[in-house]
């Protein structure tokens, strides 16, 4: 919290250096972007492509934290989304609740799920917890084929865009929606990882034997992070739904599970930007410039290999992911500049 | 009788599949100390190997085999030569994503090399069946429980009987000690990982018939053998094979007397509430953790 006590000085310049000043900075740069849609400077696909950078970010940051503090795996992040987006079409449309039970909804029982499934699982060793999830999410794939009263089976949910404090969302006031959204998750993020919960859950990743000396209850940490990421994915799940008003089983496959986890790893551990920059790597990048590619670029498997190729690059090579290598640019800068200064 | 023996003799079928997958994933887990996620896609990607030389070219079946046993003991060797060697440094969770990393890769690739259409894969042993009873089972599945019987058995013997198996349980007791008493632990992760490919590849060969080769079509395979590493517990090279065969005929039982469609779920929902009661599984033991 040294950074923060600064802000009190309230200056222009300790104001900029608020972690919370960066995101809606960044939140308003990407409000620019359904603008630019509308102004004719952008394609809607490409609208689309990025709105879903922004969910699986919603997504990822959940899974940072679960990853990046407490080491653990989760492979059913895609099933919990996937619940996510039933349940909210479920509750606006068949329902007919409206858009905030609904998302209210859309989080509630995706944590609630995965809160059993960490008290059950966690209490084992952490290996646990990735199978664990891996079953849960078999369970939720059939149970999204076989439900068909609440997922309309194979063939598809299908819903519309939600109306939000009486105002009829569209394709660009849904991407906005996205962005608060992703802003908002950011900062309680943030806020998380250097609050008191943060401290406790950096003594449990330098070493789990000596926070629970300390009194750190590391089973209730666990368990923290990991609802946390069920909580974020339900959240996701439900905007996937309002944004894209459809849902399919396939999405909800284990290799989205595994491409979130890409993106934690691309983006770099611990890291609230790298994050959303490394979904972007790992989501936008195949789909906006691989597929573009003469030859290679229709061959179907190639997102796939995209990822898993990056995934094993950057933990030989560079485990710092994209965090780590915007930091040794800044260095770089910094000494070039430094140097620079003591000739002149 | 018949309701009773026909579902047991083909969980013995299709327990021998998962238990080969599993034998793979322990015998990597305990000399490389990472848990294999991506057998089930190196299996595939061997298998849709056996498929394609098969279709394409027209080889007879067991020469494919062999093509694809090639193949599974490359991609062994160089999945350990070229990544998991490297990664003394890294944690056990970077050592896990890296094997998550490779399902991907093997999964993008399938259609690439292999094309996307779905394959089919006939049974060694084209047609006869033997009855017992009222019951009956197929040349080819007395073939596929000998082939998973005589390979788990024939894998402890040589664990246990052998300089071999000596050294593999050295490396899988511990690593460091293992070196230090001249025992080439290099060689033996090496061959770790070439065997498990081997396993997969078998596996992958084993249940094509009942399905057609895609490259989703080891996941079933692949959750059940980390589920039977699960229950039979990660200490013992025989725990997640006998668990391979109780959780076949589960899944069989369970398929044919509760739900047909909701059998495997049922099951892995038992199978994570009997953890709550062993957590270290059937045949594990408990270790203190040294600080």
């Amino acid at each position: 919290m040294s950074k923060n006590s600064r802000i009190t000085m309230l200056n222009l310049g300790s104001i900029m250096k608020n972690s919370h000043v960066h995101y809606i900075i960044f939140g308003l740069v990407l409000c620019l972007f359904p603008m630019m849609t509308s102004a004719g400077g952008m394609k809607n696909s490409t609208l689309s492509t990025l709105a879903f950078v922004l969910i699986f970010s919603i997504v990822a940051l959940g899974l940072n934290l679960l990853l990046g503090y407490s080491g653990l795996i989760s492979l059913g992040t895609a099933g919990f989304m996937g619940l996510g987006s039933y349940i909210a079409a479920y509750v606006q449309d068949d329902l007919g609740l409206g858009f905030w039970v609904a998302v209210l909804l859309a989080i509630a029982i995706p944590t609630l799920i995965g809160l059993l499934v960490g008290i059950i699982s966690l209490r084992v060793s952490g290996i646990y917890l990735a199978i664990a999830t891996l079953c849960i999410a078999e369970i939720l794939a059939k149970t999204f084929e076989q439900a068909e009263w609440f997922t309309h089976g194979t063939a598809g949910k299908q819903s519309k865009y939600p109306t939000i404090f009486g105002m009829p969302m569209d394709r660009s006031s849904m991407f906005v929606v996205c962005a608060i959204v992703l802003v908002l998750v950011m900062m309680l993020t943030y806020n998380i990882v250097n609050g008191q919960l943060g401290r406790a859950l950096h003594a449990m990743r330098s070493s789990e034997v000596a926070a629970q000396a300390m009194g750190v209850n590391v089973l209730k940490y666990k368990l923290f992070a990991f609802s946390v990421a069920t909580l974020y994915a339900g959240l996701a799940g439900g905007l996937y739904l309002f944004f894209l008003r459809s849902s399919y089983p396939s999405t909800w496959n284990l290799f989205l599970s595994l491409n979130l986890i890409a993106m934690v790893v691309v983006g770099g551990l611990r890291s609230i930007l790298g994050t959303v920059a490394g979904a972007f790597v790992i989501f936008a990048f195949p789909e906006l410039v691989l597929k573009k590619l003469p030859v290679i670029g229709d061959a179907s498997g190639l997102p796939y290999v995209f990822s898993g190729v990056m995934i094993i690059l950057v933990i030989m090579f560079f485990p710092q992911g994209l965090k780590g290598l915007a930091d040794l640019g800044v260095t770089t800068i910094k000494t070039v500049f430094s140097r620079k200064k003591v000739t002149s | 009788m018949d309701l009773i023996i026909q579902p047991l003799l083909r969980s013995l079928e299709t327990g021998s599949v998962y238990a080969l997958a599993a034998l793979g994933i322990i015998i990597v887990m305990r000399t490389s100390l990472v848990m294999h996620f991506a057998q089930g896609s190196m299996g595939m990607f061997a298998g849709s190997a056996v498929a394609f030389t098969f279709n394409r070219y027209g080889v007879p079946l067991l020469t494919s085999i062999l093509v694809g046993a090639a193949v599974a003991i490359f991609l062994g060797f160089f999945v350990d030569f070229a990544i998991i060697r490297r990664l003394k440094r890294a944690t056990a969770v970077g050592k896990e994503i890296i094997t998550l990393g490779l399902i991907m890769v093997f999964l993008g690739l399938a259609p690439i090399v292999f094309g996307t259409d779905p394959m089919n894969l006939p049974r060694i042993i084209p047609r006869g069946d033997v009855a017992l009873g009222s019951a009956s089972i197929s040349y080819n599945g007395i073939l596929n429980i000998a082939i998973g019987v005589f390979i788990a058995l024939g894998l402890f013997l040589i664990l246990q009987k052998t300089k071999v198996g000596l050294a593999v349980r050295a490396t899988a007791s511990n690593e460091s000690t293992a070196k230090l008493m001249g025992i080439p632990t290099r060689n033996v992760t090496l061959m770790a990982w070439a065997v498990a490919g081997l396993l997969g590849m078998l596996a992958a060969v084993m249940i094509a018939p009942t399905t057609m080769v895609t490259p989703t079509y080891m996941t079933a395979v692949q959750v059940s053998a980390l589920f039977a590493c699960v229950l039979g517990g990660f200490q013992t090279f025989y725990g997640p094979v006998i668990a391979a065969y109780i959780i076949a005929t589960c899944s069989n039982f369970l398929k044919l007397y509760a739900s047909s469609a909701w059998g495997d779920q049922l099951m892995y929902l038992l199978i994570l509430l009997f953890l709550l009661f062993r957590p270290n599984g059937l045949f594990g033991k408990t270790y203190m953790k040294k600080v």
